[in-house]
């Protein structure tokens, strides 16, 4: 990463919370960035109305917030379409995006919605599953195996999408893959979960969106160009901190479900990177991860989460350390002895979708 | 690192920056922007971009890679189709991009600045139609992107090579003052050449148009020349169906699609001899207040 990139990186942090006062070559690397790592249209929020800037630079933010505002509406549209199959059964939770919209949280300005993400609880997942299907939600259709894995291994249901629309759902039953060392019951999100005033749905509770946005960002993906997921945690950070005993409430969350190192994560890079309110007594009463661990994920995660310099393709380092995190990633879901087997199994299939693709005549791409 | 060396194209409603170590894809890239001088500065590109060479050791042959801003949004292309990847690639960037306009998918040509608009599906002889009235002496706006001001509801010249596929490259080739850039034989899409606007569209890549006359044009081989009025409301749909964020743009782009049919004339053009589509064309067009 050149130097540029690293300052164009703080500026687009800044830019994330306060009008910037910049040119017009400086807008366009932070554009580009700044798309890459889908929070364009949160630098635009900020921005457009606010800081000095020429047409050309105005067009691009207008443009991506007029997306961003499209999405939401989109997740809106589904969230209205999926409430008739809400009733007092049993409680369906909204998590991420969907919720902070519906609960017109700050941080769902400009924040790309991609799917509409629910939890209910494990013994009702079945009939929320035939309540979709019923009325007309598909299931993506997979192979048994990777229907099996959804099902076996992992803490949702395939995605379903209804035919036309842009959102797809995913059902959950946990927040943690089942497989993983993360893997806790349930039970006490979804008793601790809080209305959404005006909708039938449930929203996780203060601490407990906290604790999932860690968990998601840092223990359920890839992490590369994922910096969007560290802009979520302060986000939502900003938006309890003044809350009565939010802190405590959240340290103590921490410590009852076994995520005080996806929360320590999460609190240190939003700190570093975003300056969230996070106070040193905060980390102080959290158990600290063991210095290996310390040392790897912070030289790691930002050449892994951070874009790199625009102008290149991403150099060794950051191919690395994605790699590497991935391999984390995939370690920390499953253990070795049903990951290995999965990995071979999977590559081996790609490997011959390969080979019949060159069979065939290559295919239309279908774009303009 | 040393800094990327860009090469700017102000192509009116945008401007692209290129950068590729790739010789034969400047030389392309020369003959189908022949009007395209050096810009200086550090000017803002609304896409910008970089053509790397694949693997050297590649079993089935050498590859030409498209970056944009760290990522490669596409798959590659064959090393020699380094230019029709950067003409598609950069299009489709640009689409995703330009929502502070709406975007019709449609060639534009213009007399006067007066504006004919021709929203098609592919395969309907936009292009080919397009460049036909190019090189009857219409002004060449674009074959590809109809880019409408929302608020003046004026058309936005982009004026880029126009992609003539497998027939057509013959068919407009063969016309008087017709310049086509190099044959790209069995690409995705079939043979591609690029036709090249003149200096004068080029010149006017920054002069606006005001939308006066809409035509649906369907090629189809053979057929006697069919014309239908197409009313002011049904004209606006079809003008909505033909676009790439009319969905994402919500009210605005209702507005401007309304906005646009209540100012022109639209028709329904079905043809086979493309002299005799001109022909009607212009007559149209000159009946058109």
């Amino acid at each position: 990463m050149s130097s540029t990139a690293v300052s164009d990186i703080e500026l687009l942090l800044r830019g994330l919370r306060e009008p910037l006062d910049i040119d017009e070559a400086r807008w366009e690397r932070l554009l580009r960035i700044a798309r890459v790592s889908g929070l364009h249209a949160r630098l635009a929020a900020t921005n457009l109305d606010q800081a000095r800037m020429t047409d050309v630079v105005r067009r691009h933010l207008l443009s991506s917030a007029r997306i961003a505002a499209y999405r939401a509406q989109m997740a809106r549209a589904e969230l209205f379409h999926l409430t008739p199959l809400v009733d007092s059964a049993f409680p369906v939770i909204v998590l991420k995006g969907g919720a902070y919209l519906l609960q017109k949280r700050t941080l769902a300005h400009g924040r790309f919605v991609s799917d509409v993400d629910l939890l209910v609880p494990k013994a009702h997942l079945r009939t929320m599953e035939n309540r979709l299907r019923t009325a007309g939600w598909q299931p993506e259709k997979l192979n048994p195996y990777d229907e099996r894995y959804y099902r076996d291994w992992s803490h949702e249901t395939p995605p379903m999408r209804f035919p036309g629309h842009s959102l797809e759902v995913d059902l959950h039953h946990a927040i943690t893959p089942v497989t993983g060392s993360l893997a806790f019951d349930p039970a006490s999100l979804i008793e601790r979960s809080e209305t959404i005033p005006g909708t039938p749905f449930r929203a996780l509770c203060a601490e407990d969106q906290v604790l999932h946005a860690c968990v998601h960002c840092f223990h359920d993906g890839e992490l590369d160009l994922r910096i969007r997921e560290v802009v979520d945690i302060d986000g939502l950070l900003r938006t309890y901190a003044e809350r009565e005993d939010f802190w405590q409430r959240l340290i103590a969350r921490a410590a009852e479900l076994e995520l005080q190192r996806p929360l320590w994560y999460g609190l240190h890079f939003a700190q570093t990177w975003l300056q969230s309110p996070v106070t040193p007594d905060i980390f102080k009463s959290l158990a600290t991860p063991p210095l290996l661990n310390r040392v790897a994920m912070k030289a790691l995660v930002p050449l892994a989460m951070l874009p790199s310099n625009p102008d290149f393709p991403p150099p060794l380092r950051v191919r690395v350390a994605r790699m590497l995190m991935q391999a984390r990633y995939h370690l920390l879901r499953m253990p070795l002895h049903l990951l290995a087997p999965h990995l071979i199994r999977k590559t081996l299939r790609r490997l011959k979708a390969q080979l019949d693709r060159r069979a065939e005549a290559p295919a239309n791409d279908g774009a303009p | 690192m040393t800094p990327a060396e860009y090469r700017l194209l102000d192509v009116g409603a945008a401007k692209l920056a290129v950068a590729s170590p790739i010789e034969s894809f400047h030389d392309h890239l020369g003959c189908v922007y022949p009007h395209h001088e050096p810009i200086g500065g550090a000017p803002f590109a609304d896409a910008r971009l970089s053509l790397l060479p694949g693997s050297r050791f590649r079993l089935r042959g050498r590859q030409v890679v498209l970056w944009a801003d760290s990522l490669r949004p596409f798959e590659p292309y064959p090393y020699n189709c380094a230019l029709p990847l950067f003409e598609w690639g950069s299009n489709f960037l640009l689409s995703r991009r330009l929502n502070a306009y709406l975007l019709l998918h449609a060639g534009v040509v213009a007399r006067n600045d007066r504006a004919l608009l021709l929203p098609a599906a592919p395969g309907s002889g936009k292009t080919t139609l397009t460049c036909a009235l190019h090189l009857a002496g219409w002004r060449f706006l674009s074959d590809e992107f109809g880019v409408v001001d929302m608020e003046s509801g004026e058309l936005l010249p982009m004026v880029r090579p126009a992609p003539l596929k497998n027939r057509s490259i013959d068919v407009i080739g063969r016309r008087p003052g017709a310049v086509l850039g190099p044959l790209f034989p069995k690409t995705r899409k079939g043979d591609v050449s690029h036709f090249v606007p003149d200096r004068e569209s080029f010149l006017a890549r920054h002069r606006r148009a005001i939308p006066t006359l809409v035509i649906f044009p369907r090629f189809q081989a053979g057929a006697a020349l069919h014309c239908t009025p197409v009313p002011r409301a049904q004209a606006a749909m079809r003008i909505g169906l033909n676009s790439f964020n009319y969905q994402a743009l919500g009210p605005l782009s209702f507005q401007a699609t309304v906005a646009l049919a209540r100012r022109t004339q639209a028709y329904e053009l079905v043809f086979g001899d493309l002299d005799e589509a001109i022909a009607h064309i212009e007559t149209l067009f000159d009946g058109t207040p």
